[in-house]
Protein backbone atom coordinates (compact mmCIF):
# COMPACT_ATOMS: atom_id res chain seq x y z
CA UNK A 1 0.00 0.00 0.00
CA UNK A 2 2.63 2.71 1.09
CA UNK A 3 4.83 1.85 -2.29
CA UNK A 4 3.06 3.50 -4.47
CA UNK A 5 2.56 6.54 -2.60
CA UNK A 6 6.33 6.48 -1.69
CA UNK A 7 6.77 6.63 -5.55
CA UNK A 8 4.58 8.89 -6.32
CA UNK A 9 5.95 10.93 -3.79
CA UNK A 10 9.50 11.07 -5.41
CA UNK A 11 8.52 11.50 -8.46
CA UNK A 12 6.58 14.40 -7.50
CA UNK A 13 10.25 15.81 -5.92
CA UNK A 14 12.15 14.99 -8.98
CA UNK A 15 9.28 16.74 -11.33
CA UNK A 16 9.40 20.12 -8.99
CA UNK A 17 13.46 19.78 -8.57
CA UNK A 18 13.67 19.67 -12.44
CA UNK A 19 10.94 22.38 -13.03
CA UNK A 20 13.06 24.62 -10.70
CA UNK A 21 16.36 23.41 -12.69
CA UNK A 22 14.43 24.36 -15.86
CA UNK A 23 13.26 27.29 -14.74
CA UNK A 24 17.37 28.98 -13.55
CA UNK A 25 18.18 28.10 -17.05
CA UNK A 26 15.26 30.12 -18.69
CA UNK A 27 16.13 32.88 -16.60
CA UNK A 28 20.03 32.76 -17.29
CA UNK A 29 19.47 32.37 -21.06
CA UNK A 30 17.23 36.01 -20.53
CA UNK A 31 20.14 37.62 -18.75
CA UNK A 32 22.23 36.74 -21.77
CA UNK A 33 20.23 37.74 -24.49
CA UNK A 34 18.71 40.68 -22.98
CA UNK A 35 22.23 42.06 -21.53
CA UNK A 36 23.19 44.05 -25.22
CA UNK A 37 19.48 45.40 -25.02
CA UNK A 38 19.94 46.17 -21.35
CA UNK A 39 23.25 48.23 -21.92
CA UNK A 40 22.23 50.19 -25.21
CA UNK A 41 19.40 51.38 -22.92
CA UNK A 42 21.63 52.29 -20.07
CA UNK A 43 23.94 54.21 -22.81
CA UNK A 44 20.66 56.12 -23.75
CA UNK A 45 20.03 57.42 -20.23
CA UNK A 46 24.21 58.43 -19.95
CA UNK A 47 25.55 61.75 -21.09
CA UNK A 48 27.64 61.02 -24.66
CA UNK A 49 30.67 62.20 -22.06
CA UNK A 50 30.27 59.10 -19.67
CA UNK A 51 29.36 56.44 -22.48
CA UNK A 52 32.76 58.15 -24.34
CA UNK A 53 34.85 57.27 -21.06
CA UNK A 54 36.75 53.72 -20.80
CA UNK A 55 35.12 52.74 -17.47
CA UNK A 56 31.97 50.99 -18.21
CA UNK A 57 28.87 51.44 -15.47
CA UNK A 58 26.49 49.41 -14.68
CA UNK A 59 23.64 52.28 -13.79
CA UNK A 60 23.98 55.41 -15.55
CA UNK A 61 25.70 57.64 -12.68
CA UNK A 62 24.63 61.08 -14.67
CA UNK A 63 21.46 59.74 -15.25
CA UNK A 64 19.34 61.88 -17.83
CA UNK A 65 16.90 62.33 -20.65
CA UNK A 66 18.82 64.77 -22.79
CA UNK A 67 19.53 62.01 -25.27
CA UNK A 68 16.00 61.66 -25.63
CA UNK A 69 14.83 64.74 -26.14
CA UNK A 70 17.49 65.49 -28.57
CA UNK A 71 17.18 62.39 -30.39
CA UNK A 72 13.14 63.25 -31.11
CA UNK A 73 14.60 67.09 -31.78
CA UNK A 74 17.14 65.98 -33.99
CA UNK A 75 17.38 67.41 -37.03
CA UNK A 76 20.32 66.17 -39.05
CA UNK A 77 21.63 69.44 -39.85
CA UNK A 78 18.10 69.90 -42.63
CA UNK A 79 16.31 72.74 -40.38
CA UNK A 80 13.63 70.71 -39.24
CA UNK A 81 13.13 67.75 -37.11
CA UNK A 82 11.15 64.24 -38.90
CA UNK A 83 11.34 62.15 -36.40
CA UNK A 84 7.30 62.43 -36.09
CA UNK A 85 6.85 62.22 -39.64
CA UNK A 86 9.57 59.04 -40.29
CA UNK A 87 7.54 57.32 -36.85
CA UNK A 88 4.12 57.69 -38.13
CA UNK A 89 5.67 56.61 -42.00
CA UNK A 90 7.30 53.42 -40.45
CA UNK A 91 4.17 52.26 -38.71
CA UNK A 92 2.33 52.92 -41.82
CA UNK A 93 4.13 51.15 -44.04
CA UNK A 94 5.21 48.09 -41.93
CA UNK A 95 1.84 47.36 -40.54
CA UNK A 96 0.47 47.90 -44.14
CA UNK A 97 3.23 45.51 -45.62
CA UNK A 98 3.11 42.74 -42.12
CA UNK A 99 -1.09 42.57 -43.21
CA UNK A 100 -0.88 41.99 -46.90
CA UNK A 101 1.89 39.35 -46.31
CA UNK A 102 -0.51 37.59 -43.73
CA UNK A 103 -3.24 37.74 -46.22
CA UNK A 104 -1.32 36.48 -49.24
CA UNK A 105 0.54 34.28 -47.47
CA UNK A 106 -1.55 32.60 -45.55
CA UNK A 107 -4.16 31.86 -49.07
CA UNK A 108 -1.19 30.62 -50.93
CA UNK A 109 -0.22 28.27 -48.13
CA UNK A 110 -3.78 27.28 -47.89
CA UNK A 111 -3.55 27.10 -51.79
CA UNK A 112 0.26 24.95 -52.21
CA UNK A 113 -0.66 22.70 -49.78
CA UNK A 114 -4.42 21.79 -50.01
CA UNK A 115 -4.30 21.30 -54.07
CA UNK A 116 -2.80 19.52 -56.67
CA UNK A 117 -2.01 22.68 -58.61
CA UNK A 118 0.73 22.51 -61.37
CA UNK A 119 3.35 24.87 -60.97
CA UNK A 120 3.47 25.26 -57.51
CA UNK A 121 6.27 23.27 -56.74
CA UNK A 122 8.30 24.82 -59.08
CA UNK A 123 6.80 28.31 -57.94
CA UNK A 124 7.87 26.80 -53.65
CA UNK A 125 11.62 26.76 -55.17
CA UNK A 126 11.96 29.86 -57.32
CA UNK A 127 10.60 31.66 -54.05
CA UNK A 128 13.04 30.12 -51.72
CA UNK A 129 16.04 30.89 -54.29
CA UNK A 130 15.20 34.36 -53.92
CA UNK A 131 16.00 34.41 -50.58
CA UNK A 132 19.77 33.43 -51.70
CA UNK A 133 20.17 36.70 -53.41
CA UNK A 134 21.94 39.36 -51.23
CA UNK A 135 19.43 42.35 -50.54
CA UNK A 136 21.80 44.62 -52.06
CA UNK A 137 22.76 42.61 -54.98
CA UNK A 138 18.33 43.39 -55.79
CA UNK A 139 18.03 46.79 -54.73
CA UNK A 140 19.30 48.27 -57.77
CA UNK A 141 16.96 46.50 -60.14
CA UNK A 142 14.20 46.96 -57.84
CA UNK A 143 14.92 50.62 -57.80
CA UNK A 144 14.77 51.36 -61.83
CA UNK A 145 12.13 48.84 -62.15
CA UNK A 146 9.95 50.77 -59.62
CA UNK A 147 11.17 54.33 -60.63
CA UNK A 148 9.25 53.83 -64.25
CA UNK A 149 6.35 52.96 -62.57
CA UNK A 150 6.60 56.36 -60.50
CA UNK A 151 6.72 54.48 -57.68
CA UNK A 152 10.28 55.33 -56.00
CA UNK A 153 9.43 58.04 -53.40
CA UNK A 154 5.49 56.61 -53.06
CA UNK A 155 4.83 54.83 -49.59
CA UNK A 156 2.62 52.04 -51.66
CA UNK A 157 6.02 51.25 -53.55
CA UNK A 158 8.12 50.62 -50.03
CA UNK A 159 4.97 48.54 -48.67
CA UNK A 160 5.07 46.48 -51.82
CA UNK A 161 8.53 45.82 -51.82
CA UNK A 162 8.49 45.01 -47.95
CA UNK A 163 5.22 42.60 -48.32
CA UNK A 164 7.26 40.59 -51.18
CA UNK A 165 10.75 40.57 -49.33
CA UNK A 166 8.81 38.46 -46.81
CA UNK A 167 6.61 36.81 -48.38
CA UNK A 168 8.36 33.77 -49.52
CA UNK A 169 9.21 33.42 -45.73
CA UNK A 170 5.58 33.79 -44.64
CA UNK A 171 4.36 31.03 -47.38
CA UNK A 172 7.08 28.36 -46.40
CA UNK A 173 6.38 28.89 -42.96
CA UNK A 174 2.59 28.82 -43.01
CA UNK A 175 2.72 25.51 -45.24
CA UNK A 176 4.35 24.38 -42.54
CA UNK A 177 1.95 24.96 -39.60
CA UNK A 178 -0.75 23.52 -42.68
CA UNK A 179 0.47 20.46 -43.31
CA UNK A 180 0.60 19.91 -39.48
CA UNK A 181 -3.22 20.41 -39.71
CA UNK A 182 -5.04 17.27 -40.26
CA UNK A 183 -7.07 17.59 -43.26
CA UNK A 184 -10.35 15.99 -41.86
CA UNK A 185 -10.79 18.29 -39.66
CA UNK A 186 -11.45 20.52 -42.62
CA UNK A 187 -13.30 17.85 -44.46
CA UNK A 188 -15.36 17.20 -41.22
CA UNK A 189 -16.59 21.15 -41.62
CA UNK A 190 -17.31 20.17 -45.23
CA UNK A 191 -19.43 17.36 -44.39
CA UNK A 192 -21.37 19.50 -42.15
CA UNK A 193 -21.81 22.41 -44.63
CA UNK A 194 -18.92 24.32 -44.56
CA UNK A 195 -17.36 25.93 -47.56
CA UNK A 196 -14.05 25.16 -48.51
CA UNK A 197 -13.02 28.79 -47.80
CA UNK A 198 -15.41 28.74 -45.01
CA UNK A 199 -13.08 25.66 -43.82
CA UNK A 200 -10.33 27.33 -44.31
CA UNK A 201 -11.27 30.32 -42.48
CA UNK A 202 -13.24 29.19 -39.54
CA UNK A 203 -11.16 25.42 -38.98
CA UNK A 204 -7.49 26.22 -40.86
CA UNK A 205 -6.96 29.14 -39.49
CA UNK A 206 -7.25 29.16 -35.89
CA UNK A 207 -5.36 26.13 -36.14
CA UNK A 208 -2.36 27.26 -37.74
CA UNK A 209 -2.43 31.20 -35.61
CA UNK A 210 0.52 30.68 -33.98
CA UNK A 211 2.29 30.00 -36.80
CA UNK A 212 0.39 33.19 -38.30
CA UNK A 213 1.32 35.53 -35.33
CA UNK A 214 5.10 34.39 -35.28
CA UNK A 215 5.13 34.83 -39.38
CA UNK A 216 3.97 38.48 -38.43
CA UNK A 217 6.28 39.17 -36.02
CA UNK A 218 8.89 38.33 -38.39
CA UNK A 219 7.55 40.38 -41.07
CA UNK A 220 7.18 43.02 -38.79
CA UNK A 221 10.53 43.00 -37.52
CA UNK A 222 11.78 42.81 -41.10
CA UNK A 223 10.90 45.43 -42.43
CA UNK A 224 10.62 47.78 -39.01
CA UNK A 225 14.43 47.54 -38.95
CA UNK A 226 14.96 47.71 -42.65
CA UNK A 227 17.27 50.38 -43.97
CA UNK A 228 18.34 49.50 -47.34
CA UNK A 229 14.91 49.88 -49.24
CA UNK A 230 13.55 52.66 -47.52
CA UNK A 231 17.03 54.62 -48.25
CA UNK A 232 16.94 53.72 -51.82
CA UNK A 233 13.31 53.89 -52.68
CA UNK A 234 12.36 57.14 -50.52
CA UNK A 235 14.10 60.48 -51.30
CA UNK A 236 12.56 63.26 -49.39
CA UNK A 237 13.71 63.36 -45.55
CA UNK A 238 9.75 63.45 -43.74
CA UNK A 239 9.14 60.38 -46.18
CA UNK A 240 11.48 58.20 -44.30
CA UNK A 241 11.48 55.63 -41.90
CA UNK A 242 13.04 55.22 -38.71
CA UNK A 243 16.10 53.03 -39.77
CA UNK A 244 17.30 55.79 -42.21
CA UNK A 245 16.31 58.58 -39.02
CA UNK A 246 18.41 56.67 -37.31
CA UNK A 247 21.39 56.63 -39.66
CA UNK A 248 21.47 60.20 -39.42
CA UNK A 249 22.98 60.17 -35.82
CA UNK A 250 26.18 58.94 -37.69
CA UNK A 251 28.20 62.02 -39.27
CA UNK A 252 30.88 61.82 -40.83
CA UNK A 253 32.55 63.91 -37.63
CA UNK A 254 31.74 61.23 -35.67
CA UNK A 255 28.82 59.23 -34.04
CA UNK A 256 26.29 60.70 -31.52
CA UNK A 257 26.14 57.40 -29.57
CA UNK A 258 23.55 58.75 -27.20
CA UNK A 259 21.39 59.50 -29.76
CA UNK A 260 21.77 56.53 -31.28
CA UNK A 261 21.23 54.53 -28.10
CA UNK A 262 18.41 56.54 -27.62
CA UNK A 263 16.78 56.24 -30.71
CA UNK A 264 17.08 52.50 -30.97
CA UNK A 265 14.98 52.51 -27.29
CA UNK A 266 12.44 54.34 -28.97
CA UNK A 267 13.04 52.41 -32.39
CA UNK A 268 12.40 48.76 -30.04
CA UNK A 269 8.70 50.15 -27.98
CA UNK A 270 6.53 49.51 -31.03
CA UNK A 271 7.74 46.32 -31.71
CA UNK A 272 7.38 44.64 -28.75
CA UNK A 273 4.02 46.62 -27.89
CA UNK A 274 2.80 44.69 -31.47
CA UNK A 275 4.30 41.39 -30.14
CA UNK A 276 2.26 41.77 -26.80
CA UNK A 277 -1.34 42.64 -28.42
CA UNK A 278 -0.51 39.33 -30.30
CA UNK A 279 1.21 36.96 -28.08
CA UNK A 280 -1.81 35.53 -26.46
CA UNK A 281 -2.78 33.74 -29.92
CA UNK A 282 1.00 32.13 -29.74
CA UNK A 283 -0.67 29.42 -28.08
CA UNK A 284 -3.61 27.72 -29.86
CA UNK A 285 -4.74 25.49 -27.14
CA UNK A 286 -7.08 24.50 -29.77
CA UNK A 287 -5.16 21.97 -30.76
CA UNK A 288 -5.04 19.99 -27.72
CA UNK A 289 -7.59 17.00 -28.40
CA UNK A 290 -8.60 17.96 -31.48
CA UNK A 291 -7.61 15.31 -33.43
CA UNK A 292 -8.15 12.34 -31.02
CA UNK A 293 -7.89 8.94 -33.20
CA UNK B 1 -12.02 22.93 -63.88
CA UNK B 2 -13.82 24.96 -61.62
CA UNK B 3 -12.50 23.09 -58.87
CA UNK B 4 -9.45 24.48 -59.48
CA UNK B 5 -10.36 28.30 -59.80
CA UNK B 6 -10.21 28.63 -55.90
CA UNK B 7 -6.65 27.54 -55.16
CA UNK B 8 -5.72 29.87 -58.63
CA UNK B 9 -7.27 32.76 -56.98
CA UNK B 10 -5.61 32.23 -53.54
CA UNK B 11 -2.22 31.94 -55.03
CA UNK B 12 -2.88 34.85 -57.62
CA UNK B 13 -1.76 37.54 -55.40
CA UNK B 14 1.70 36.18 -54.29
CA UNK B 15 3.06 35.48 -57.54
CA UNK B 16 1.66 38.40 -58.77
CA UNK B 17 3.61 40.81 -56.10
CA UNK B 18 6.43 37.70 -55.80
CA UNK B 19 7.30 38.10 -60.15
CA UNK B 20 6.76 41.45 -60.27
CA UNK B 21 9.40 42.51 -56.89
CA UNK B 22 11.30 39.42 -56.74
CA UNK B 23 11.80 37.23 -59.66
CA UNK B 24 12.10 39.71 -62.33
CA UNK B 25 15.01 41.58 -60.68
CA UNK B 26 16.61 38.12 -60.04
CA UNK B 27 16.26 37.54 -63.88
CA UNK B 28 17.89 41.36 -64.57
CA UNK B 29 20.63 40.08 -62.05
CA UNK B 30 21.59 37.27 -63.59
CA UNK B 31 21.80 39.16 -67.19
CA UNK B 32 23.74 41.95 -65.37
CA UNK B 33 26.35 39.31 -64.18
CA UNK B 34 26.92 39.01 -68.07
CA UNK B 35 27.59 42.28 -68.77
CA UNK B 36 29.80 44.93 -68.27
CA UNK B 37 28.24 47.48 -65.65
CA UNK B 38 30.45 49.79 -63.72
CA UNK B 39 29.45 53.37 -62.57
CA UNK B 40 30.14 54.78 -65.70
CA UNK B 41 27.63 52.04 -67.96
CA UNK B 42 25.01 52.97 -65.30
CA UNK B 43 24.68 56.94 -65.59
CA UNK B 44 25.16 56.44 -69.57
CA UNK B 45 22.61 53.24 -69.37
CA UNK B 46 24.36 51.94 -71.78
CA UNK B 47 24.44 48.07 -71.86
CA UNK B 48 27.62 46.24 -73.04
CA UNK B 49 27.35 42.57 -72.84
CA UNK B 50 30.29 41.19 -71.55
CA UNK B 51 30.17 37.43 -72.02
CA UNK B 52 31.55 35.22 -69.47
CA UNK B 53 34.12 37.99 -68.60
CA UNK B 54 33.09 38.97 -65.26
CA UNK B 55 33.39 34.79 -64.21
CA UNK B 56 36.91 34.39 -65.80
CA UNK B 57 37.68 37.42 -63.59
CA UNK B 58 36.39 35.45 -60.52
CA UNK B 59 38.19 32.38 -61.24
CA UNK B 60 41.38 33.82 -62.38
CA UNK B 61 41.75 35.58 -58.93
CA UNK B 62 43.30 32.01 -58.03
CA UNK B 63 42.92 31.35 -54.01
CA UNK B 64 40.37 33.69 -53.65
CA UNK B 65 37.13 32.22 -54.44
CA UNK B 66 38.23 28.68 -53.07
CA UNK B 67 39.32 30.75 -49.56
CA UNK B 68 35.91 32.56 -49.36
CA UNK B 69 34.16 29.42 -50.27
CA UNK B 70 35.87 27.12 -47.59
CA UNK B 71 35.60 30.23 -45.32
CA UNK B 72 31.91 30.83 -46.05
CA UNK B 73 31.27 26.89 -45.10
CA UNK B 74 32.77 27.16 -42.09
CA UNK B 75 31.48 30.24 -41.02
CA UNK B 76 27.89 28.81 -42.09
CA UNK B 77 28.40 25.93 -40.19
CA UNK B 78 29.26 27.80 -37.09
CA UNK B 79 26.50 29.93 -37.72
CA UNK B 80 23.41 27.65 -38.57
CA UNK B 81 24.53 24.54 -35.89
CA UNK B 82 24.99 27.07 -32.70
CA UNK B 83 21.42 28.84 -33.96
CA UNK B 84 19.28 25.68 -34.96
CA UNK B 85 20.85 23.86 -31.51
CA UNK B 86 19.99 26.79 -28.73
CA UNK B 87 16.90 27.74 -30.61
CA UNK B 88 15.19 24.69 -30.44
CA UNK B 89 16.89 23.64 -27.21
CA UNK B 90 14.96 27.60 -26.14
CA UNK B 91 11.79 26.34 -27.56
CA UNK B 92 11.64 22.88 -26.10
CA UNK B 93 12.38 24.94 -22.44
CA UNK B 94 9.78 27.53 -22.87
CA UNK B 95 7.07 24.53 -23.19
CA UNK B 96 8.49 23.28 -19.93
CA UNK B 97 7.98 26.73 -17.71
CA UNK B 98 5.17 29.04 -16.59
CA UNK B 99 2.92 31.31 -17.88
CA UNK B 100 4.93 34.45 -16.77
CA UNK B 101 8.04 33.08 -17.41
CA UNK B 102 7.64 32.36 -20.95
CA UNK B 103 6.25 35.87 -21.58
CA UNK B 104 9.50 37.89 -20.03
CA UNK B 105 12.45 35.00 -21.63
CA UNK B 106 9.58 36.07 -25.29
CA UNK B 107 10.09 39.47 -24.50
CA UNK B 108 13.59 39.06 -23.25
CA UNK B 109 14.23 37.40 -26.85
CA UNK B 110 12.07 40.04 -29.05
CA UNK B 111 14.30 42.90 -27.30
CA UNK B 112 17.00 41.26 -28.61
CA UNK B 113 15.93 40.67 -32.29
CA UNK B 114 14.24 43.66 -32.68
CA UNK B 115 17.47 45.06 -32.12
CA UNK B 116 18.85 46.92 -35.16
CA UNK B 117 21.60 44.82 -36.95
CA UNK B 118 24.53 48.57 -35.96
CA UNK B 119 23.32 49.05 -32.40
CA UNK B 120 23.99 45.53 -31.71
CA UNK B 121 26.87 45.72 -33.21
CA UNK B 122 28.14 48.64 -31.37
CA UNK B 123 27.17 47.75 -28.03
CA UNK B 124 29.18 44.20 -29.07
CA UNK B 125 32.05 45.70 -29.55
CA UNK B 126 31.72 48.03 -26.31
CA UNK B 127 31.37 44.75 -24.62
CA UNK B 128 33.92 42.87 -26.36
CA UNK B 129 36.34 46.13 -25.68
CA UNK B 130 40.23 44.77 -24.57
CA UNK B 131 40.73 47.09 -21.56
CA UNK B 132 37.26 48.26 -20.27
CA UNK B 133 35.00 45.71 -21.97
CA UNK B 134 32.31 44.46 -19.83
CA UNK B 135 32.80 41.02 -20.75
CA UNK B 136 36.85 40.67 -20.33
CA UNK B 137 35.85 42.46 -16.33
CA UNK B 138 33.57 39.15 -16.03
CA UNK B 139 35.44 36.55 -16.98
CA UNK B 140 38.32 37.62 -14.86
CA UNK B 141 36.64 38.47 -11.78
CA UNK B 142 35.59 34.60 -12.23
CA UNK B 143 39.25 33.72 -11.72
CA UNK B 144 39.57 33.13 -15.81
CA UNK B 145 42.97 35.33 -17.40
CA UNK B 146 40.82 37.51 -19.79
CA UNK B 147 42.51 40.91 -18.42
CA UNK B 148 43.27 42.66 -21.50
CA UNK B 149 42.56 40.10 -23.93
CA UNK B 150 41.96 41.44 -27.68
CA UNK B 151 39.31 40.05 -28.85
CA UNK B 152 39.28 41.42 -32.20
CA UNK B 153 43.10 40.20 -32.01
CA UNK B 154 43.03 37.05 -34.50
CA UNK B 155 40.50 35.97 -37.04
CA UNK B 156 39.63 33.18 -34.33
CA UNK B 157 38.27 35.63 -31.83
CA UNK B 158 36.76 38.43 -34.20
CA UNK B 159 34.88 35.29 -35.82
CA UNK B 160 34.02 33.36 -33.04
CA UNK B 161 32.48 36.67 -31.65
CA UNK B 162 31.02 37.67 -34.93
CA UNK B 163 29.24 33.93 -34.97
CA UNK B 164 28.34 34.76 -31.53
CA UNK B 165 26.27 38.20 -32.08
CA UNK B 166 24.46 36.38 -35.64
CA UNK B 167 23.39 33.62 -33.32
CA UNK B 168 22.34 35.88 -30.78
CA UNK B 169 20.27 37.62 -33.14
CA UNK B 170 18.98 34.30 -34.58
CA UNK B 171 18.07 32.11 -31.55
CA UNK B 172 14.77 34.50 -30.95
CA UNK B 173 13.55 34.18 -34.39
CA UNK B 174 13.96 30.57 -34.32
CA UNK B 175 12.69 29.98 -30.59
CA UNK B 176 9.61 31.31 -31.57
CA UNK B 177 8.78 29.73 -34.59
CA UNK B 178 9.75 26.07 -33.11
CA UNK B 179 7.95 26.88 -30.35
CA UNK B 180 4.87 27.69 -31.95
CA UNK B 181 5.79 24.77 -34.42
CA UNK B 182 5.52 22.68 -30.98
CA UNK B 183 2.20 23.83 -30.06
CA UNK B 184 0.92 21.58 -33.19
CA UNK B 185 1.36 18.52 -31.55
CA UNK B 186 -1.50 16.70 -29.92
CA UNK B 187 -0.75 16.41 -26.14
CA UNK B 188 -2.59 13.33 -26.22
CA UNK B 189 0.42 11.95 -27.91
CA UNK B 190 2.57 13.09 -25.15
CA UNK B 191 0.63 11.74 -22.55
CA UNK B 192 0.35 8.07 -24.93
CA UNK B 193 4.21 8.09 -24.63
CA UNK B 194 4.68 8.58 -20.92
CA UNK B 195 2.40 5.95 -20.96
CA UNK B 196 4.91 3.76 -22.98
CA UNK B 197 7.53 4.68 -20.72
CA UNK B 198 9.91 6.40 -23.62
CA UNK B 199 12.47 8.58 -22.63
CA UNK B 200 12.83 12.50 -23.14
CA UNK B 201 14.72 11.34 -26.37
CA UNK B 202 12.52 8.65 -27.65
CA UNK B 203 9.56 11.40 -26.98
CA UNK B 204 11.31 14.21 -28.95
CA UNK B 205 12.39 11.94 -32.06
CA UNK B 206 9.27 9.60 -32.60
CA UNK B 207 6.62 12.37 -31.93
CA UNK B 208 7.51 16.08 -31.26
CA UNK B 209 10.13 15.94 -34.33
CA UNK B 210 8.16 14.18 -36.91
CA UNK B 211 5.33 16.94 -36.81
CA UNK B 212 7.48 19.69 -36.21
CA UNK B 213 10.16 18.60 -38.90
CA UNK B 214 9.14 20.60 -42.08
CA UNK B 215 9.35 24.33 -39.86
CA UNK B 216 12.78 22.60 -38.30
CA UNK B 217 13.84 22.17 -41.99
CA UNK B 218 12.98 24.87 -43.28
CA UNK B 219 14.78 27.39 -40.48
CA UNK B 220 17.27 25.27 -40.90
CA UNK B 221 17.84 25.63 -44.88
CA UNK B 222 16.72 29.68 -44.59
CA UNK B 223 19.31 30.05 -42.34
CA UNK B 224 22.17 28.68 -43.84
CA UNK B 225 20.99 30.85 -46.45
CA UNK B 226 20.75 33.63 -44.49
CA UNK B 227 24.13 33.19 -42.99
CA UNK B 228 25.78 32.50 -46.27
CA UNK B 229 24.38 36.12 -47.07
CA UNK B 230 25.25 37.76 -43.94
CA UNK B 231 26.87 41.37 -44.43
CA UNK B 232 25.88 43.68 -41.64
CA UNK B 233 27.44 42.01 -38.44
CA UNK B 234 30.99 41.30 -40.20
CA UNK B 235 30.97 44.56 -41.87
CA UNK B 236 30.10 45.93 -38.47
CA UNK B 237 32.02 44.03 -36.32
CA UNK B 238 35.35 44.31 -38.34
CA UNK B 239 35.01 47.70 -38.59
CA UNK B 240 38.56 49.01 -38.02
CA UNK B 241 40.27 46.00 -38.51
CA UNK B 242 40.45 45.94 -41.87
CA UNK B 243 43.08 42.97 -41.77
CA UNK B 244 40.49 40.97 -40.95
CA UNK B 245 38.67 41.52 -43.92
CA UNK B 246 41.10 39.72 -45.84
CA UNK B 247 39.08 36.41 -45.55
CA UNK B 248 35.69 37.39 -45.85
CA UNK B 249 32.44 35.02 -46.53
CA UNK B 250 30.90 35.39 -49.99
CA UNK B 251 28.04 37.77 -48.91
CA UNK B 252 30.41 40.58 -48.24
CA UNK B 253 32.57 39.80 -50.90
CA UNK B 254 29.46 40.09 -53.54
CA UNK B 255 29.13 43.75 -52.08
CA UNK B 256 32.51 45.09 -51.86
CA UNK B 257 33.01 43.89 -55.55
CA UNK B 258 29.41 46.22 -56.60
CA UNK B 259 29.78 48.44 -54.51
CA UNK B 260 33.09 49.70 -53.49
CA UNK B 261 34.80 49.07 -56.44
CA UNK B 262 31.56 49.83 -58.52
CA UNK B 263 31.98 46.50 -60.92
CA UNK B 264 27.93 45.62 -60.45
CA UNK B 265 28.47 43.25 -63.08
CA UNK B 266 31.21 41.52 -61.30
CA UNK B 267 29.23 41.70 -58.22
CA UNK B 268 26.22 40.01 -59.96
CA UNK B 269 28.51 37.27 -61.19
CA UNK B 270 29.66 36.52 -57.22
CA UNK B 271 26.05 36.70 -56.23
CA UNK B 272 24.66 34.01 -59.09
CA UNK B 273 28.14 32.09 -58.14
CA UNK B 274 26.85 32.14 -54.43
CA UNK B 275 23.17 31.43 -55.55
CA UNK B 276 24.43 28.40 -57.78
CA UNK B 277 26.40 27.01 -54.66
CA UNK B 278 23.41 27.38 -52.24
CA UNK B 279 21.16 25.15 -54.32
CA UNK B 280 24.01 22.85 -54.29
CA UNK B 281 24.12 22.87 -50.80
CA UNK B 282 20.48 23.11 -50.06
CA UNK B 283 19.14 21.48 -52.91
CA UNK B 284 18.75 18.18 -51.70
CA UNK B 285 16.50 19.61 -48.68
CA UNK B 286 14.74 22.05 -50.79
CA UNK B 287 13.52 18.62 -52.78
CA UNK B 288 12.63 16.98 -49.56
CA UNK B 289 10.48 19.58 -48.25
CA UNK B 290 8.54 20.09 -52.01
CA UNK B 291 7.95 16.63 -52.31
CA UNK B 292 6.45 15.65 -49.07
CA UNK B 293 4.07 18.55 -48.86
CA UNK B 294 2.75 17.31 -52.61
CA UNK B 295 2.91 13.56 -51.96
CA UNK B 296 0.08 14.33 -49.28
CA UNK B 297 -1.65 17.04 -51.40
CA UNK B 298 -2.22 14.02 -54.03
CA UNK B 299 -3.46 11.57 -51.73
CA UNK B 300 -6.24 13.55 -50.53
CA UNK B 301 -6.83 15.69 -53.67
Amino acid sequence: MTAPVHMAGTRTARYRYMTWFWRAVAIAFAAITVFPVYWMVQSAFEPNSDIASLAPNFFPVHFTFHNFVDAVHHTAGVGTAYFLDDARNSLLVVASATAITLVFGFLAAAAVSRFRLRGASAFLVLILVVQMVPGTALIIPVFLMLDNLHLTDNYFGLILVYAASTLPFTIWALRGFVRGVPIELEEAAMVDGATRFGAFRRILLPLVLPGVVSAGVFAFITSWNDFLAADVLMQQNNHQTLPVWLYSFTTNTGTDYGGLMAGCTIMALPVVIFFLLVQRRLVSGLTAGAVKG
Amino acid sequence: MRRQLLPLLFLLPSVGLISFLTLYPLGKLIATSFQNLGAFQLVQHKVVWDGLENYRTIFASGGGLGTSILQTALFVLACVGLTMAVGTGVALLLGRIGKVLRTVVTVCMLFAWAMPTSAAATVWTWLFQQEYGVVNDTLTSLGLNFSNHNWFGSEIGAYSIIVANIAWGAVPFVALMMYSALTLVPRDLYEAAAVDGASATITFRKVTMPIVRPIFVLMTVLSIIWDANVFNQVWYLTQGNAQLLNVVPLGVWQYIEAFSSTQYGLGAAVAVIMILLLVAVTGYYIRLMVRTGQVKAEAKA
